[in-house]
């Protein structure tokens, strides 16, 4: 396939045309078999070589002038496109010139050709050429193809020119943008210099061709009735101005930060709302004022829309198809972005501009969404909705520029009412549309009810880190209360009605509230914004329900109020407290600051709200109630309620005064009110009833509901570690006959062995966790071995059974070994520094027993398991405390699990009928490999962390031997084919990196067929497709190649025979040289590698210094092309002697060589890897 | 305590038992468990409740250790499904017939001689050739329900 190349460069001979005819007609061959599906891969490699030739530019511009095939045109294009962005680097200064004139000659000259992408792709070609090219071409150089495409964008050569020209800049851009930008193989700072230049020196003027030229065809457009091609000018036009609205602005930032007191009146600059919302906030800085601003361009944008939407409203009344028409779209879009402009181009007037120019198109926007209800029907009739989708969009965008306050004035200037009125009425609406045809089809009044959402979060949340809710005016908190009526009378019936269509395991707790928790969270936000109503209202609306159980009590099925009850327990849980996400949430700021005339705690409408739901919780204690009332899927509501609820609220932290500290009078009148909130369910008044309360219903839900994991699921893993979480409540805890009554039930009752694993082992990590709330030491370690000793105490009388062999494959007495093991491993996990004392002494106590049972389970892969990770816990937990004796006796222990694991497994084939069975053995087997490189992983960091008072080495132990030991029992386990486990793989080489970094001189130790493995093992890192492994391989070659060169440095042996290689073998390092360089110039890698593989190559090359001269002259050798070669051989060199380079392994040394790598690369990639 | 033990040891002596009932709520995934009075191996449990407000229910997708057929079973998560007592028993292989018969060594030093080779190509032939070559070898074999079967092999000669 050489054939396509055109010979030498500047050979000055012209091609023979017959030749460019084959080639022509080779490829038109190829593009139609692989459309017609004929031998496709022959036909990908036939164009693929076409790009992967030398030079291949004539032939390619042959193709592009004649060929008829629009495939073959397009392949041609993107031949162009590699070979250039390729060979860059050797083309002269001309040759990078013509190409680009060429296609943009090109693209101008067929303008009106039918086949647009083969346009499209010439032109992207252009602008990524020009892209590469940017930082070496002169101003002029430059100026002289922007001049040939401004020409054309005027509209002087025609309508389809015209397109072309606004296409072009559009592909240029987002060439120039770096989230569009596509890879040259490049550095990321040219790029970044790219963006920069194209942002300072010609987005504007972009900017002002593509009004220019939208300008230019407005009127025809206006004016005509029928379908014109300057409508195609037009659209182009404006999606290129929108893309430059839509440039990431980075020059603003810094004069943002200067200006930033000047904008206190009104305009928000926080920028954590721009991360939360998907609205792109647009600050172009303050050059920009005079064209976007200043010029009256929204006012021409505004008018150009009004004038199309009357114009088509009085021809076609009935119809809204011309409101999804691309220029209407497109237009809306445009004036949307404008509504997010902010920053330093307004001038520092205390947002009076802005104001206006908000103002300006909100009169506008306003007649896509107003009045609510009027639009909704016209939509519901089947007119577009896409327009009053942007309505809210615009309303999205103003509100994530604006504070609550102005964003509500801004309406009352045209209007008797505010915007948040305006909002909240439209949202009503939405929500109105939504419970009447409530399905599960994704309509508008979703896609509307999410936008609107959105604007309301951004308006309601904080706005800055520091707590304080946004305060709204009375009549947006009026306005916010009708909403939130509104939106809980649409969850009720929602609910009730979902228990029709029972479409049984769609919907879990768990699932629905992740589902819905954004939408959960956002409601709250509202509720609280009107919290004075919203809680006398959640409260009214529990009461009926209850009301309405009792009445109905086996009379009516209670199904439909159940339902209800389930989502007004998920929406209050939002709207009381907020999720900790592990750090302790406080009561809400709006919930603190109101009700400020309440004194006494029991009136308070927080308290009662709460306390009605609590005593209706508690009513689940009484069997029959429960039996017709409280079904496993109320129950898991009330248990997710009562944990969010107590996280907050029960005995919640004394930080009385440090909060409020900037409004002096407010606080002193809140600040009754607020202790006497803060103080009712505090240690000292019904904190500890209520406490004992929801211990006694957690209990329950572990006996009462056997079988239903999710329930208890939610108890173990929700409720009960909120209740230990903090140090307050654990106190009160210990002292709990309630608590005692669970920890006695699980160390004893049957009800217990019964709950599925996971349950178990958080219920043992919870209870040991309660431990730290016993007075001293002792008293927690004791309570520590009281829980636990049971079932060690089971484990070694099981273990040391005459007939165990025969018992213990029995499958109740599987069953309770693994409870037991569970347990353990719950218990091991919780460790902490007042426990560890007795968890250390559990683990010792069982070690015999868990060898033993490695033995007699060792065909029984599930307790195999468990075991390998209780130990992993353990000691995991342990190790950082244990002094040297018992760390001796701790890695004695770890050995011979590690050995007997090893040799029940080694050289095992284990075969099924089934490749189910099959693949789960597999993962299996996965599985407990990753436990046993996690144990060793957790040894190595006695090195590090370690808490004792006496040193390891003290009794002779040495880290790193047992470490490698243990590898060296388990490699031989871990095959190519376990390593395709990508979590198993990054283990394995973390491990194997952070070894090798460590104790380098321990590898010397390990025997050939070990080390062999181990290297093997690298190798296949080093060509993983995932390049973390790939970059903690190079980390692990760089430990050991600098480590040996030092060693031999110093006169010793480094690592002696191995690195030698003996007679036969090469020696590891030139192996590792050998592949690394080939990689390096030959296969595909990620940019990002270069760096770590510079450091990696460096000290092999300084190792190995004969076989790398011997490699770079057989490189040279393989040149033919002498002008290459020259090339090849002063790379070489520069590789090595540039930037003072010298034969030391310091960071300085580091960085120069990286430097040198780089651009060793950029120099000779670009041929090496045509041949 | 006395709880307990009562629920561990109850049984210790049922050895004979083929099946073991638990509740379905317990089993879990690589357990094992009988449907249609077969023993097999559970690879998926997922739940469902009946209604909205209804009781849990597990849904079992097990494979017959035996013959590898997949099996399915759904039972309310607080009721009882039975187990199969699954044992394994490593042997010595010390012949094999000419009929496909293996002999294997027990641990008592007597002969058992009622096993076929297994069906399975890589295993037969694993066993064939290693035994041929005259390498040491271990093989397993999996009982429950009154059935056996050879599942895997494993060569301790010198390494």
């Amino acid at each position: 396939m050489q054939g396509f190349s055109d010979g030498a460069a500047g050979a000055g001979v012209g091609v023979d045309l017959a030749q460019l005819q084959s080639t022509m007609h080779t490829i038109e061959v190829a593009c139609t078999s692989i459309q017609m599906h004929i031998n496709p891969t022959a036909a990908e490699a036939t164009i693929l070589s076409l790009s992967q030739s030398p030079q291949p530019y004539k032939a390619c511009q042959f193709i592009l002038e004649n060929s008829q095939v629009a495939n073959a045109r397009f392949q041609a294009a993107a031949a162009i496109r590699d070979a250039a962005i390729r060979e860059w680097g050797f083309l002269s200064a001309e040759d990078r010139r013509n190409l680009i004139s060429f296609c943009l000659c090109f693209v101008m000259q067929h303008a009106s050709s039918p086949e647009g992408y083969v346009q499209a792709k010439v032109s992207s070609v252009a602008a990524q050429l020009m892209k590469r090219g940017w930082l070496d071409f002169k101003p002029e150089e430059k100026e002289a193809f922007l001049y040939q495409v401004n020409q054309a964008i005027l509209g002087g050569h025609g309508v389809d020119v015209q397109f072309i020209g606004v296409n072009f800049l559009e592909s240029l851009v987002s060439e120039f943008s770096p989230s569009t930008s596509s890879a040259m193989g490049l550095p990321r700072e040219f790029h970044e210099q790219c963006r920069r230049s194209l942002e300072l020196n010609y987005l504007k003027t972009f900017y002002c061709w593509a009004r220019d030229a939208a300008l230019s065809v407005t009127n025809k457009i206006v004016e005509s009735d029928a379908a014109i091609p300057e409508v195609k000018v037009c659209n182009a036009a404006l999606r290129l101005m929108l893309q430059i609205l839509n440039w990431e602005f980075q020059n603003d930032t810094n004069s943002m930060k200067a200006g930033i007191n000047v904008f206190s009146a009104g305009i928000r600059n926080d920028t954590a709302s721009t991360k939360r919302s998907e609205c792109v906030i647009v600050q172009p800085g303050p050059a920009w004022r005079d064209v976007l601003i200043l010029s009256g361009h929204v006012g021409w944008l505004l008018g150009l829309y009004a004038a199309l939407r009357q114009k088509f409203s009085q021809k076609f009344p009935r119809e809204g198809y011309w409101l999804d028409c691309p220029i209407a779209v497109s237009a809306r879009k445009l004036i949307v972005q404008f509504c997010s402009l902010t920053g330093t181009i307004f001038p520092s007037d205390n947002g009076k501009m802005q104001e206006n120019h908000l103002l300006q198109l909100l009169s506008e926007i306003l007649q896509w969404i107003d009045p609510p209800d009027a639009v909704a029907k016209a939509i519901e009739e089947g007119k577009s909705e896409s327009e009053m989708l942007d309505g809210c969009r615009g309303l999205l965008s103003i509100a994530t520029v604006m504070t609550p306050f102005v964003f509500d004035q801004l309406l009352k200037a045209i209007r008797p009412f505010g915007t948040l009125t305006l909002l909240s009425n439209l949202m009503c609406e939405v929500v109105k549309v939504l419970m009447t045809n409530n399905t599960d089809e994704e309509t508008w009044s979703w896609e509307a009810r999410d936008i609107l959402l959105d604007t309301w979060t951004i308006l309601l949340l904080p706005m800055d880190g520091s707590g304080g809710d946004a305060v709204l005016p009375p009549e947006g908190k009026h306005a916010a209360a009708n909403l939130f009526g509104m939106i809980v009378e649409s969850e009720l019936k929602v609910a009730s009605a979902s228990v029709a269509n029972d479409d049984g395991d769609s919907d879990y707790l768990q699932a629905s509230i992740s589902a819905m928790d954004e939408r959960l969270s956002s409601y709250a936000l509202i509720a609280r914004a009107a919290i004075d109503v919203t809680i006398p209202l959640l409260t009214r609306l529990f009461s009926e329900r209850f009301a309405r159980l009792h009445q109905g009590r086996g009379i009516i099925d209670p199904t439909e109020t159940l339902e209800e009850l389930y989502s007004l327990l998920l929406i209050t849980g939002h709207v009381l407290a907020d999720e900790g996400d592990g750090e302790t949430p406080l009561v809400p700021t709006a919930i603190q600051m109101h009700f400020v005339d309440i004194v006494e705690g029991e009136k308070h409408p927080v308290v009662v709200l709460s306390g009605a739901i609590i005593r209706f919780a508690e009513q689940s204690m009484d069997p029959g109630v429960r039996a017709t009332v409280f079904s496993p899927r109320l129950m898991e509501a009330v248990i997710w309620f009562l944990a969010r609820w107590s996280h907050t609220y029960l005995m919640p932290l004394e930080e009385a005064n440090s909060h409020l500290s900037h409004d002096y009078e407010r606080q002193l009148q809140s600040i009754n009110s607020r202790k006497a909130l803060l103080s009712f369910f505090g240690e000292h008044n019904q904190g500890k009833t209520v406490l004992s309360i929801i211990v006694h219903i957690s209990m329950m839900t572990l006996m009462s509901y056997p079988g239903e994991k999710d329930l208890q699921g939610l108890t173990c893993h929700h409720l009960l570690p909120t209740l230990v979480r903090r140090k307050s409540v654990c106190h009160q805890l210990v002292s709990l006959d309630s608590w005692r009554d669970l920890a006695n039930a699980f160390t004893n009752e049957k009800a217990f062995f019964l709950l599925s694993s996971a349950n178990q082992r958080s219920l043992a990590q919870t209870l040991v966790l309660s431990a730290s709330g016993l007075r001293n030491l002792e008293a927690s370690n004791q309570f520590v071995r009281s829980l636990m000793v049971h079932m060690t105490t089971y484990l070694v009388e099981l273990s040391n059974k005459n007939d165990l062999k025969n018992v213990a494959q029995q499958p109740d007495i599987i069953m309770s070994v693994s409870c037991l093991l569970e347990r353990l491993r719950g218990a091991a996990s919780a460790a902490e520094p007042r426990t560890q004392r007795a968890i250390y002494e559990m683990g010792i106590s069982v070690m015999n027993p868990v060898l033993l049972l490695l033995e007699v389970y060792k065909h029984e892969s599930a307790v195999v398991y468990l075991l390998l990770k209780f130990i992993v816990d353990w000691v995991d937990g342990q190790i950082s405390y244990l002094e040297g004796q018992e760390t001796a006796s701790v890695i004695d222990f770890c050995m011979r699990l590690l050995q007997l694991y090893s040799s029940h497994n080694i050289g095992k084939i284990s075969v099924s009928l089934s490749s189910t069975l099959l693949s789960e053995a597999k993962t299996e087997k996965y599985k407990d490999l990753r436990a046993l490189l996690q144990l060793l992983s957790s040894l190595c960091s006695k090195d590090l962390v370690d808490f004792s008072s006496d040193s390891v080495e003290v009794t002779g132990t040495n880290i790193s031997q047992v470490v490698f030991f243990g590898l060296h029992i388990i490699t031989p386990l871990i095959s190519l084919e376990l390593l395709k486990y990508p979590k198993l793989c990054h283990d394995y080489f973390s491990l194997l990196s952070h070894i090798l970094e460590v104790y380098p001189e321990t590898l010397a130790q390990l025997n050939s067929d070990a080390f062999a493995h181990i290297l093997g093992t690298l190798d296949f890192g080093l060509h993983h497709q995932d390049g973390d492994i790939v970059n903690m391989c190079l980390g692990a070659l760089k430990a050991l190649a600098s480590y040996h060169y030092r060693e031999v440095c110093a006169g010793k042996t480094g690592l002696g025979s191995h690195a030698a290689g003996g007679n036969i073998a090469e020696g590891i390092f030139s192996r590792f040289l050998r592949s690394l360089l080939q990689l390096l110039l030959f296969e595909d890698y990620s940019p990002d590698l270069v760096g770590s593989a510079a450091d990696a190559l460096l000290p092999l090359i300084l190792c190995e210094q004969g076989l790398y001269q011997r490699l770079g002259n057989e490189l040279i050798e393989r040149q033919t092309n002498p002008t290459l070669k020259s090339r090849l051989a002063n790379a070489l060199h520069s590789l090595t002697s540039a930037n003072h380079l010298s034969s030391t392994l310091d960071r300085v040394n580091y960085q120069r060589f990286r430097k040198n790598l780089n651009s060793f690369l950029i120099e000779v990639r670009g041929f090496l890897r045509t041949m | 305590m006395s709880d307990e033990e009562h629920h561990f040891e109850s049984k210790a002596d049922a050895g004979a038992s083929k099946t073991y009932p638990q509740q379905a709520g317990t089993i879990r995934k690589n357990g094992y468990i009988v449907i249609k009075n077969r023993p097999c191996k559970v690879v998926e449990v997922s739940t469902s409740k009946t209604g909205k407000h209804g009781h849990a229910k597990c849904h079992f997708v097990g494979i017959d250790i035996f013959n590898a057929k997949k099996l399915e079973d759904i039972v309310p998560s607080s009721h009882n499904c039975d187990v199969p007592h699954v044992n394994r028993v490593d042997y010595q292989l010390i012949d094999i017939s000419e009929d496909g018969f293996v002999s294997l060594l027990t641990e008592d030093g007597n002969t058992k001689d009622d096993l076929r080779l297994p069906t399975d190509e890589a295993l037969l032939k694993t066993i064939k050739d290693g035994f041929a070559e005259g390498k040491d070898l271990i093989v397993s074999v999996m009982s429950s329900m009154g059935e056996e079967q050879i599942c895997a092999v494993k060569d301790i000669g010198p390494k």
